[in-house]
């Protein structure tokens, strides 16, 4: 059997880019890493590996935890993590699904192509930073009062679209039509509302962003065209999440499910993966209150999304609609789920899918996949880093056996941020990409662009080709940065 | 004694030193400052804030959670932070502290969304008290 020894930790080879910790101690069932050997080395240079084998002990974990392409250290469990946990005896932990609660990803197309936008990346660039809300304290697209803040948390993109910043269209082509039915406003605390009164529409700061980018390459011709997708033409990704709403809620229930749960907390490794068990009080409230941050997050991506097609408007002198500006597709890689999922013996279960750093990646098929994607999967948006190329997958047909649905959410960070900062100069690396890659990024700080310097992340490619080769997800497209804006 | 930014590959993680628990407390709240900001002017009023919890390192969790919390809705990076730390016998744990408010508008700031328990640490050495604390980025 073939063997990779990483600092204590032995993984066995079950076959071409699956690896697995046999289950030992107080893990309730083995643990996986989905990654090729080269990937596999740069995941076991932190503490992945380790937070991997602690998620493990989660109770009610079924099958394997699994650790995707992309993984690296995170807090408790691993960014790029997915447990497939049962909702009726096991449990559900929010340090399991993340601060950022809905944290993702949606991608708008356009009919516009590289040549209409070369001569006016400047204008846009500056246009998107003056009109888009991002860093610390910049405010956001509206303001709420609670009532509004009440509506978000219940409603999600209903709201929106009622409130004239969405159109019907967009709500068909989000991630569960951009609603959590189970979102209950009174599970989330004042203080959450407090700081997500302010924020609505924003991107924040550290790896989130928005950018203008050009398809590159389509890969799969039939599920392209379905997609709406073509090479040469433009596309615009937004990245971000819950912002401080979520941030809290997430604090919150971590802070409640530690004082009431301490048996359970006692069995696990890591006090950050403390866990209420299905059926308690806490696990509904918990459940309740993290859809209404989903419902939150999409929101908030909307009115980026809509405040973007005024910018396009006023760049170009057109209606967004003439120029086709249509939401393709809106994907969370921060999120729990009750989702149904054949587990150990064929067995049908409901389970709560913790997905942190890792994308939904259902095939053709599976009743969630909206109607526009029912025959090809649904698209999976995959950022990578803004020198680098990003990428659009469909979901692959081995997901749902190998990966409870799912697949990676990005390139993975490689490098610590203080390292950055030591290694990049935020101004030298602006200047670079610019001068060298056509590439013209404005942030609201110098230190955020050398903190997501290119040189800090994953190959993506690699990444992309890992979750092509295991079928969980399938290259469609690739995308290229234009413009950049960050917080 | 103090405060250093430690490696962490997607976070930022603070280790903070102090002669007394009050100070180690204060000392990673400069940290957090630090880990959001890197040059911070003088002005901005002071503000106070307390906080309880049912034991010393659920009270660290929660003075750093109120702190984040206390930026976001008053739009100020708390800096220059004093706490003063104390057990009230009946097993609560009390953080009386301050910090000066400095508007978010006239830094250049970055998000630090919530702290974590993960690899928390809050220990007595042989000098005093050792923290180390890793906040979601």
């Amino acid at each position: 059997m073939t063997t990779f020894d990483a600092d204590g930790i032995t993984l066995e080879k079950v076959r071409d880019y699956v690896w697995e910790i046999p289950q030992e101690g107080g893990m309730n069932a083995p643990a996986r890493v989905l990654a090729s050997e080269a990937l596999l080395e740069e995941i076991q240079q932190d503490k992945a590996l380790q937070q991997l084998k602690n998620s493990a002990h989660l109770p009610g974990v079924r099958k394997h935890a699994i650790c995707m392409p992309d993984g690296h250290q995170g807090y408790g469990f691993p960014v790029g993590g997915v447990a497939g946990i049962d909702a009726e005896d096991g449990c559900i932990s929010p340090g399991a699904i993340g601060y950022d609660i809905n944290c993702g990803v949606r991608m708008m197309t356009t009919n516009l192509s590289y040549t209409d936008l070369q001569g006016r990346e400047e204008e846009l660039v500056e246009n998107l930073f003056s009109n888009v809300p991002s860093g610390l304290g910049g405010g956001g697209v509206v303001q709420v009062d609670g009532d509004g803040i009440e509506a978000i948390l219940e409603r999600g993109m209903d709201w929106a679209l009622e409130e004239g910043w969405a159109v019907e269209d967009d709500l068909a082509h989000c991630e569960d039509e951009g609603y959590r039915p189970e979102a209950n406003a009174q599970k989330v605390s004042k203080k959450a509302k407090d700081r997500g009164a302010n924020q609505v529409g924003s991107l924040g700061s550290g790896n989130h962003f928005l950018e203008v980018q050009r398809v590159t390459d389509v890969f799969r011709e039939d599920v392209g065209e379905a997609f709406g997708l073509e090479e040469d033409q433009i596309v615009v990704l937004i990245h971000c999440g819950s912002r401080g709403l979520g941030h809290q809620v997430c604090t919150d229930y971590l802070r409640d499910i530690e004082q009431a749960h301490q048996g359970m907390l006692n069995q696990l490794p890591d006090k950050e993966l403390a866990a209420a068990p299905a059926g308690s009080q806490l696990a509904e409230d918990y459940y309740e209150a993290m859809c209404a941050a989903i419902n939150f997050a999409w929101v908030n991506r909307q009115l980026i999304m809509h405040r973007t097609r005024q910018v396009f408007e006023r760049v170009f002198d057109r209606d967004w609609q003439a120029m086709e500006m249509d939401l393709l597709y809106d994907v969370a890689h921060n999120i729990g789920k009750k989702e149904v999922h054949t587990v150990e013996g064929g067995e049908e279960r409901e389970l709560f899918v913790h997905r942190k750093g890792a994308t939904r990646a259902f095939p053709a098929g599976r009743p969630e996949v909206p109607a526009a994607y029912g025959d090809v999967g649904q698209p999976i948006i995959i950022p990578g880093s803004m020198g680098a190329g990003s990428y659009v997958l469909r979901g692959g047909e081995r997901s749902l056996e190998e990966t409870f649905g799912s697949t990676a959410h990005g390139a993975g960070r490689l490098m610590s941020r203080t390292q950055a900062k030591n290694e990049f100069w935020g101004e030298d690396v602006r200047d670079d990409l610019r001068e060298q890659n056509e590439i013209y990024v404005k942030a609201q700080s110098g230190a955020t662009i050398a903190e997501e310097a290119p040189g800090v992340y994953k190959d993506v490619d690699e990444v992309v080709r890992v979750s092509d080769a295991l079928g969980i997800g399938d290259k469609v497209a690739r995308t290229y940065p234009v413009c950049n804006i960050k917080g | 004694m103090g405060y250093e930014l430690r490696e962490h590959t997607a976070d930022v993680a603070v280790e903070a030193t102090g002669a007394t628990l009050d100070a180690v407390f204060g000392a990673v709240a400069d940290g957090l400052a630090a880990a959001m900001c890197d040059e911070i002017p003088d002005d901005g009023e002071r503000f106070d804030l307390d906080v309880r919890a049912e034991n010393r390192e659920a009270l660290l969790f929660d003075y750093l959670d109120e702190l984040i919390y206390e930026r976001d809705v008053r739009g100020v990076l708390p800096v220059e932070h004093q706490a003063t730390v104390a057990e009230t016998g009946d097993g609560t744990w009390t953080c009386e502290a301050s910090a000066r408010g400095v508007r978010l508008s006239a830094v250049d700031a970055r998000d630090v969304k919530a702290v974590t328990y993960s690899e928390m640490a809050l220990e007595a050495t042989a000098d005093g008290w050792r923290a180390y604390v890793v906040f979601d980025v």
